[in-house]
């Protein structure tokens, strides 16, 4: 009996922590043309400066998110308060970072972590090769996979990131407005681990050429 | 020879570049300007428009806001930015009242000696206050003809989040520049106009 209950044990943790996320309502993936997503981001000669809006455990900060493209897929992101302080100052490219200031009460490990997975995944561009099958393909928009993140394309935009770890969903961006130049001008981040959403609003004035 | 008349050009026009020297006042200069300090300890209520320009190290342009001012001695401080956005801040009774367009709330400070540093700093630097010598190592400076004043913070817990404050005043001693530098040496800079002194300020100003 002892020996049935370890081993139901382990095979009970075996596949709960080998679970992988499943997309809502997909029937499974397929390959797909080759598609490049996210180019949002991509001219060198552009800075963004967002009204950016953030909750985080239960406290509210405002300020500005500063994003600049440094090549491609280098990007970096400030975040200032209203007051001008700087929270957080950091390259992003695709295999790391460089910190190059962070507040003394952000400035840790998984703080910073989580920090660079959000911005990397906003402003990163991707190539694309599976996509997600649903049972009723009219139904739904474009799907395409990445690792573990999930881009959801409305009128060939991407209008949604979901990304997930494990069997969750951990990060979700939606990218909900755009301007003619097909820039994001209003971008809702919510983590879906920690209490933490992110309401951004791009400044058009001070998002100089 | 190009290099050395482009060196004999540049030594020339130096002067002409606007570039003020900054120097130590002399220990006359130091009496004369912590006098005329002392004479804006008088000031009862300030009333100014401010505009921040936040310079970090990688961008061409500094991020612009501004926006009003009230102060009102000894212990009421509005501050409101009215471009590009709208978010009104007022400290008062132990309590900062925060009006984000339209979204309202009051943090409690309590006795909290963080929200008195912010207040009294904030009020001796509007009023020509003496600094806390015991927060700060205070130097008295001249930028061309302007007197300037540094704070460096000296402890551990004030180090971390600043690395050095810069007041500007004008030639009739009032502050017209508020420079809060980081420790990354990214800065802000608060310049302040349309000063009104001892002008009678509505109550409103102070309610949200």
């Amino acid at each position: 009996m002892n020996r049935f209950l370890t081993y139901s044990f382990f095979l009970l943790f075996f596949f709960v922590s080998c679970g992988t996320y499943r997309y809502p309502n997909a029937s499974g993936i397929r390959e797909s043309e080759p598609k490049e997503l996210n180019n949002y981001y991509l001219d060198t000669t552009r800075t963004f400066v967002y009204r950016a809006k953030l909750h985080a455990f239960k406290k509210d900060i405002n300020g500005n998110l500063v994003v600049q493209t440094l090549g491609r897929n280098e990007h970096r992101v400030a975040l200032v308060s209203d007051f001008g302080q700087t929270l957080f100052d950091v390259s992003i490219s695709p295999d790391g970072h460089e910190l190059h200031y962070a507040m003394h009460d952000l400035n840790k490990r998984i703080v910073v972590r989580e920090i660079v997975n959000i911005f990397r995944t906003m402003t990163e561009q991707r190539h694309a090769t599976s996509a997600v099958m649903f049972a009723n393909q009219q139904h739904y928009y474009p799907v395409y996979v990445i690792d573990n993140c999930y881009y959801v394309l409305k009128e060939r935009k991407v209008e949604r990131i979901q990304q997930a770890k494990g069997t969750k969903e951990h990060l979700t961006i939606v990218y909900r407005e755009w301007n003619e130049e097909d820039v994001p001008t209003k971008i809702a981040v919510e983590h879906k681990k920690f209490p933490l959403t992110i309401d951004l609003m791009l400044d058009v004035d001070q998002s100089a050429l | 020879m190009k290099t050395k008349l482009l060196y004999f050009l540049m030594i020339l026009l130096l002067p002409y570049g606007g570039w003020a020297q900054t120097r130590e006042m002399s220990a006359s200069e130091r009496a004369s300007f912590q006098k005329s300090l002392q004479q804006l300890a008088e000031i009862k209520t300030i009333s100014a428009d401010f505009v921040q320009y936040k310079h970090l190290s990688f961008m061409k342009k500094p991020v612009e806001s501004s926006g009003k001012l009230y102060l009102k001695h000894p212990d009421k401080l509005s501050w409101s930015y009215t471009a590009p956005f709208q978010y009104k801040m007022v400290f008062k009774d132990h309590k900062i009242f925060i009006d984000d367009q339209g979204k309202k709330q009051t943090i409690d400070v309590g006795n909290s000696k963080q929200f008195e540093k912010i207040n009294t700093l904030v009020s001796s630097s509007m009023r020509g206050g003496k600094y806390d010598e015991k927060e700060f190592v205070v130097s008295y400076l001249k930028q061309g003809n302007a007197d300037m004043v540094r704070l460096t913070p000296k402890l551990a817990g004030a180090k971390k989040y600043i690395k050095e404050i810069v007041l500007l005043f004008s030639s009739d001693k009032q502050i017209e520049e508020v420079k809060l530098v980081e420790p990354s040496n990214d800065y802000t800079r608060f310049v302040i106009k349309n000063r009104k002194v001892n002008t009678t300020i509505d109550e409103s100003i102070f309610n949200l």
